[in-house]
């Protein structure tokens, strides 16, 4: 009886911890055209986009690029200049696009030993949280580590370049591939570098699709956004998008249950009725 | 922080853009013979660099960043070597 209880304790710990952990989980699955509002976590980045990024508000002193907030980032480059002191280690970063002072700080001999093993001259990832300090935009380091393969120098360009088409994107609204734009990148003007072994094409790019809203989705939301003046609080009924954008009931019912679950319209007076949020 | 001189990365193709300048050129090393290292950019085309040796014996691929002197040699500055294979090998079906 003991056992019994304790099991069932258990499992009421477990289940708890499991169903309320779960609408986060599931929330976090949904469709991406949803998450551009919270910031990213960790942004590859290169000193050039740092340098470009626009400052939002004097006190927060945070960066943003595309809309997106640049908080922890990432870059790959050679160390210069490293100077070590006894409560942090300083050092400027080159990436090809450009310089950055990095300082990290030491306060455990983990810090100290990872420091040790970056010497100038040497390429390294870095880790860090980009501040403004007297105008002069620094890194601040977490975590600093010696590149052994060297194909994460390219990767992490085309990561930068990945990440800055997909914030882009999700700005602009583009939610088909448009080749032409992205075949620009392909031009040498772009310090991309290129390996040794010369890839013939860059797959992922030709097969680059938008984590946007599907035609049909666009079409309804369209129609909303349009008539959203003319209509009253009442919003559209559904028969008159089946009409207009002649689409069969069930794609309509189907696209609007998508985009309300999305948080971008809403259903009014009944489910018959929607407005755009 | 710094964006006034940036070190490009460039093939051989590029070079000629770039002379006079600091540059980051990534290679394949044919040959190497006291203070002369021939490779082969990333574009097969033919590079010399001329100039300080190489400090350690080189591996296969190397990245020299240096001045480029004309549209097809470099004077290094720094060498770093980047190992014996670079790059992606694709598998060989087509759905990668």
């Amino acid at each position: 009886m003991f056992s019994s209880s304790q099991f069932d304790a258990a499992a009421a710990f477990s289940g708890g911890g499991f169903t309320s952990s779960q609408p986060s989980q599931l929330n976090d699955s949904s469709p991406a055209a949803s998450k551009s509002r919270d910031s990213q976590g960790l942004v590859p980045v290169t000193v050039k986009q740092i340098s470009e990024a626009s400052q939002s508000g004097d006190e927060k002193s945070n960066f943003a690029i595309n809309g997106v907030d640049l908080n922890n980032v990432t870059l790959v480059g050679m160390v210069y200049e490293k100077v070590e002191r006894n409560t942090d280690v300083n050092f400027v970063l080159d990436d090809g696009t450009g310089r950055i002072k990095c300082r990290r700080w030491v306060n455990e001999t983990f810090d100290t030993k990872e420091m040790e093993q970056v010497n100038d001259g040497m390429y390294v990832r870095v880790y860090g949280h980009l501040k403004s300090f007297q105008g002069v935009r620094q890194l601040v380091a977490f975590s600093v580590r010696p590149v052994t393969n060297f194909d994460e120098i390219p990767f992490h360009f085309i990561d930068c370049i990945h990440s800055h088409l997909r914030s882009k994107v999700k700005v602009e609204g583009i939610t088909s591939t448009n080749p032409s734009s992205v075949t620009s990148f392909n031009t040498p003007v772009k310090s991309e570098p290129n390996g040794s072994q010369a890839p013939s094409s860059n797959p992922g790019y030709a097969q680059y699709s938008v984590d946007g809203l599907k035609d049909c989705d666009k079409l309804v939301i369209d129609y909303l956004h349009q008539h959203s003046d003319m209509s009253d609080e009442r919003g559209i009924h559904v028969n008159e998008l089946s009409r207009e954008l002649k689409l069969p009931m069930d794609k309509i019912m189907l696209s609007l249950k998508t985009l309300g679950d999305d948080g971008l319209v809403y259903s009014t007076i009944d489910d018959y009725h929607y407005k755009q949020a | 922080m710094d964006t006034s001189n940036p070190a490009a990365f460039v093939n051989a193709e590029l070079l000629h853009f770039y002379v006079g300048r600091r540059v980051r050129a990534l290679m394949q090393v044919i040959r190497s013979d006291g203070g002369i290292v021939i490779g082969k950019s990333t574009d097969e085309k033919q590079l010399v660099v001329k100039g300080s040796p190489p400090p350690a014996p080189l591996t296969t691929f190397v990245e020299v960043f240096g001045i480029v002197n004309n549209d097809k040699s470099i004077s290094p500055e720094i060498w770093t070597n980047f190992g014996d294979a670079v790059g992606i090998v694709f598998p060989s079906h087509s759905s990668c």
